[in-house]
C-alpha cells in the first residue's frame, strides 16, 4: 500500500471577510485532529453549491473564522483512518456533502435522520465541532478535509467523480424530500419541480428516473425549456406568461418541490392551489437569515394542504442518490473549471449571477494541489 | 314529499353593514329554492362559531347581501325533503355546519373530501350555483335548506344544545385530528395551541383518541378547566418562558385552534415537533395577519405548516358516535334568540367573554 503524505496543514482559497467574497486566496491553516472515527481526504473536485456563496458573502451569518474556505461537495481519496474506522480505509474514492458530524446518540442519529441532530448537526464549513474543541470546519476548496467517517459516502466506481460531486450537496438536498414526501418509486405520481437552477436541474433528473408519471418544470419564463425537458420533465410551466395555469392544473400534483432561490416576495399561494389533497409543497430553499417567511393557513385551507422544509438528507439517502446515478448511467450537467484562485474566483461570481447550466465543478486538485 | 310545509319566506336575524356587525335585526327574506336532493329543516337551535364574527366584520371579505344572516352550528328538525333524497325523513333531528352544498361530482366528493370541493357553497354568505346564485343565508333564523350530504343525524344521546357547536367546531378539529394522528392514537402526543370554542372540543377529542394531550394557553387562567377537559399538562406560554426546551422532540402533532396570532410563535411551536411532523392551523385569523417565521425554524426539524377545512360527512358521523359514547360535549352558555341576545352574544364573543361557546335558543318564541 503506497502511502500518500498526511501533511501537517492543509491549502485551501479562504476568503477573509464578506468584502472579498469572490475573490479568496490560497492559505494554509492547520486541520481538525484526526478522531479515532475520523479519516482524512485527498479532495480530487468539488461542486459549488449555492450555500458557498450565500456563506461567503456573509448572507447567512457572520464568519467564524478569518480564513474561511468553503465548499461542500466534496470527492477525494481517503489517505488516512482513525483508529475505530470501519467504513473507509485508504485509497477508497469517498465524497462529503454539506454535514460533517453530529451527535450520533440522539433518536434523530438513530433513526437515519442525522441531518435534524437535535444538537444541531455540525456543518462542513464555517461551524464549529464540539467534538473537536470546537474547531472550525473548513470545507473543499482545498487540498484535504478531516471528518468523522459517518459523513463520507463511498463513491460507486462507475460514476466519474465530477459527476458525484454534485450529487453530495445538490443531489441529495433534492433527492430526501422527493422520496419522502412522494415515495422511492414514484409510478402514477406528477412531481413539480419550481425554479430550474443547480438544483432543478437533479430533481427533474430524480423524479423522472425514478418512474413519476408527470414531471413538469416551473420557470418564470419558457427560456429553460429545451433544458428542462432534456433533463426530464415531460412539460414546462411558465408562470409568468401563463396566467391560467392554475385553473388548468387543480388537483394535479403530489408534490411540488421548491427549488428556487426564493427570493423576497415569493408567493407560493399558486403551487399551494394545485396541489391534490394529501400533496406536499416542500421548500428546499434557504434564503437570507434575515429574511422573514411570512405564513397563513388562508391559502392551504381550500385543499387542506402542507408546507414542508427539507434539509439536506440522510447519509442512507447519500448512498441511494448515488446508487441511482449510478446504476441508470445519469450524470449532472456540470460544468468543470480548474481549481486555482482564479477558477475559485470565477465559479462564485458566476454562480451569484445564476450563470452556469447547471453546476460548476472545480476539478484538476491533485495537479493544483502537487 | 310534502313542499308545501315549507313557507316562501324564512325570518332570522340580519346585518347590513359591517358597520352594525353586532346589531342584527329581525328581517324577511326569500328562502332557496329546494332541489332534489336537499333537506329543509325548522331550526332548534344554532351555535356562534368565530366564523360569524369575522364575517360580519368583513375579516374575510365583504359578505354578499345587506341582510346577511349567519350561523353555521344548526340544528333542526325536517320538515320536508326533496325527491331525492334517501337518508332523512320529516320529523328527524339533524344539524347543518358551515357547508350547504358541493357538485357532488369530482374526485373530492367522491372521496369523503366533500369539504374541499372547489365548488362547495358556505351555509351562509356563500352562492349556491345550483340555486340560481341564491345567496345563502345561516341559521340564526327560523329554518335552513342544506344539500343531504352536509346535513347530519344527531344521536339521541346528545341534546339539541350541546350537538349544535359539533356542527362546525367540532368536525374542524376533529377532521385534523384523525386524518393526523389516526382513530387510535396511543402513543402520540398531540398539541393543541388555544383553549377556547376549537381547542376546548379539541383537548376532549384528543383525549378520546388515545393520544397524550399538551395544552398551550397564553396565562394559567384555563389551567384547571384545561385539565378537566382532557389536558394531561398545560402550558401558560406568556408565562413559562423556558418551556420549548423541555419538550424537544415531543410533539407528533400540534394542533392551533387560537383565533388570532397574537402570543403565537411560531418557532418555538416547530422546534418541539418531532422530525418531518406538522402544525396545523385551524383557527383562522383576519386576512392581512400573518406568521412570522425564520426559514431556518422550519428546516432545523423538516416540519410541515398545514390547515384543514371543516370535515367529511364520514367524519361527521364518526365524531357524532364518539361523542355520545364517551359523552364530549361543548360547555355552552345558551341565549335565547333576539336582537339583544344576538348584540350580547356577538360582542362578547369578540371579546372572548364565554366558557366556550354560546348556543342561540328558543327560536320557536323568536319567529312565531
Amino acid at each position: 500500500m503506497s502511502a500518500t503524505k498526511v501533511p501537517e496543514q492543509f491549502s485551501g482559497f479562504a476568503a477573509d471577510s464578506p468584502e472579498t467574497w469572490d475573490h479568496p486566496k490560497l492559505v494554509k491553516y492547520a486541520p481538525k485532529k484526526l478522531l479515532p472515527v475520523d479519516i482524512t481526504i485527498q479532495i480530487q473536485a468539488c461542486g459549488v453549491c449555492g450555500s458557498d456563496c450565500h456563506t461567503i458573502k456573509g448572507n447567512w451569518g457572520p464568519y467564524n473564522r478569518p480564513d474561511l474556505v468553503v465548499g461542500h461537495e466534496i470527492i477525494g481519496k481517503v489517505i488516512e483512518v482513525g483508529s475505530q474506522v470501519t467504513k473507509h480505509k485508504v485509497g477508497d474514492i469517498v465524497g462529503v456533502g454539506a454535514q460533517a458530524n453530529s451527535c450520533g446518540e440522539c433518536s434523530r442519529c438513530k433513526s437515519n435522520n442525522e441531518q435534524y441532530c437535535q444538537k444541531g448537526g455540525v456543518f462542513t464549513y464555517n461551524a464549529p465541532d464540539p467534538k473537536a474543541d470546537n474547531y472550525i470546519t473548513q470545507g473543499g476548496y482545498a487540498s484535504h478535509v478531516r471528518l468523522n467517517q459517518h459523513f463520507a459516502a463511498a463513491i460507486p466506481k462507475n460514476l466519474d467523480i465530477h459527476d458525484a460531486a454534485p450529487l453530495l450537496c445538490g443531489g441529495l438536498t433534492v433527492y430526501s424530500p422527493i422520496v419522502r414526501n412522494a415515495g422511492h418509486d414514484l409510478t402514477g405520481k406528477t412531481i413539480g419541480i419550481v425554479g430550474i437552477g443547480g438544483l432543478g436541474a437533479m430533481a427533474l433528473q430524480i423524479s423522472k428516473a425514478l418512474g413519476a408519471k408527470k414531471v413538469y418544470a416551473f420557470s418564470r419564463t419558457n427560456s429553460k425549456e429545451k433544458d428542462a425537458k432534456a433533463l426530464g420533465a415531460d412539460e414546462l410551466i411558465a408562470t409568468k406568461d401563463n396566467a391560467n395555469w392554475v385553473a388548468e392544473h387543480l388537483d394535479e400534483f403530489d408534490l411540488i418541490l421548491n427549488c428556487a432561490n426564493s427570493g423576497k416576495g415569493a408567493n407560493l399561494d399558486p403551487y399551494l392551489q394545485v396541489l391534490k389533497l394529501t400533496g406536499v409543497f416542500a421548500n428546499v430553499s434557504a434564503p437570507p437569515a434575515d429574511e422573514k417567511l411570512e405564513i397563513t393557513p388562508f391559502p392551504m385551507i381550500l385543499n387542506g394542504s402542507t408546507i414542508k422544509s427539507s434539509a439536506i438528507g440522510s447519509m442512507k439517502e447519500a448512498d441511494e442518490v448515488l446508487k441511482l446515478y449510478a446504476d441508470k448511467g445519469l450524470k449532472p450537467w456540470i460544468e468543470k473549471v480548474a481549481v486555482s484562485e482564479d477558477g475559485v474566483s470565477e465559479v462564485l461570481s458566476r454562480i451569484d449571477k445564476g450563470d452556469v447550466k447547471y453546476r460548476f465543478v472545480l476539478s484538476d486538485f491533485e495537479k493544483f494541489f502537487n | 314529499m310534502t313542499v308545501e310545509a315549507v313557507p316562501e319566506t324564512f325570518k332570522g336575524f340580519g346585518v347590513d353593514v359591517p358597520e352594525n356587525w353586532n346589531k342584527p335585526k329581525l328581517v324577511e327574506y326569500q328562502r332557496k329554492k329546494i332541489n332534489p336532493k336537499d333537506v329543509v329543516i325548522k331550526n332548534i337551535c344554532c351555535g356562534l362559531c368565530g366564523s360569524d364574527i369575522l364575517t360580519l366584520k368583513s375579516s374575510w371579505g365583504e359578505f354578499g347581501r345587506n341582510d346577511q344572516v349567519v350561523g353555521h352550528e344548526i340544528i333542526g328538525h325536517v320538515i320536508a325533503v326533496g325527491e331525492e333524497v334517501t337518508e332523512y325523513k320529516i320529523g328527524d333531528r339533524v344539524g347543518i355546519g358551515a357547508y350547504s352544498s358541493s357538485c357532488s361530482d369530482c374526485s373530492r366528493c367522491k372521496s369523503d373530501n366533500e369539504q374541499y370541493c372547489t365548488q362547495g357553497v358556505g351555509t351562509y354568505n356563500g352562492v349556491d350555483p345550483k340555486a340560481d346564485g341564491y345567496k345563502t343565508q345561516g341559521g340564526y333564523s327560523s329554518h335552513s335548506i342544506a344539500h343531504e350530504q352536509f346535513v347530519f343525524p344527531i344521536p339521541e344521546a346528545l341534546s339539541s344544545s350541546d350537538a349544535a357547536p359539533l356542527m362546525c367546531a367540532g368536525l374542524t378539529v376533529f377532521s385534523p385530528l384523525v386524518r393526523n394522528i389516526g382513530y387510535n392514537a396511543e402513543g402520540k402526543t398531540v398539541g393543541i395551541i388555544g383553549i377556547g370554542g376549537l381547542g376546548h372540543l379539541a383537548l376532549q377529542y384528543a383525549n378520546a383518541l388515545g393520544a397524550k394531550v399538551v395544552a398551550f394557553s397564553r396565562s394559567s387562567s384555563k389551567k384547571e378547566q384545561a385539565l378537566k377537559l382532557g389536558a394531561h399538562e398545560f402550558i401558560a406560554t406568556g408565562e413559562d418562558k423556558d418551556w420549548t426546551s423541555k419538550y424537544a422532540d415531543t410533539f407528533d402533532f400540534i394542533l392551533n385552534c387560537a383565533s388570532g396570532i397574537d402570543g403565537i410563535n411560531l418557532s418555538d411551536y416547530l422546534s418541539t415537533l418531532k422530525v418531518q411532523q406538522k402544525f396545523v392551523s385551524v383557527g383562522l385569523p383576519p386576512v392581512k395577519d400573518t406568521f412570522e417565521i425564520s426559514p431556518f425554524s422550519f428546516l432545523h426539524h423538516g416540519s410541515a405548516f398545514g390547515s384543514s377545512l371543516l370535515g367529511s360527512k364520514k367524519e361527521a358521523l364518526e365524531m357524532l358516535k364518539i361523542s355520545a359514547e364517551k359523552g364530549i360535549k361543548p360547555l355552552v352558555e345558551e341565549i335565547p334568540i333576539s336582537e339583544a341576545g344576538c348584540n350580547e352574544a356577538l360582542t362578547r364573543c369578540d371579546k372572548g367573554d364565554v366558557r366556550y361557546r354560546f348556543v342561540f335558543t328558543d327560536f320557536d318564541k323568536a319567529f312565531a
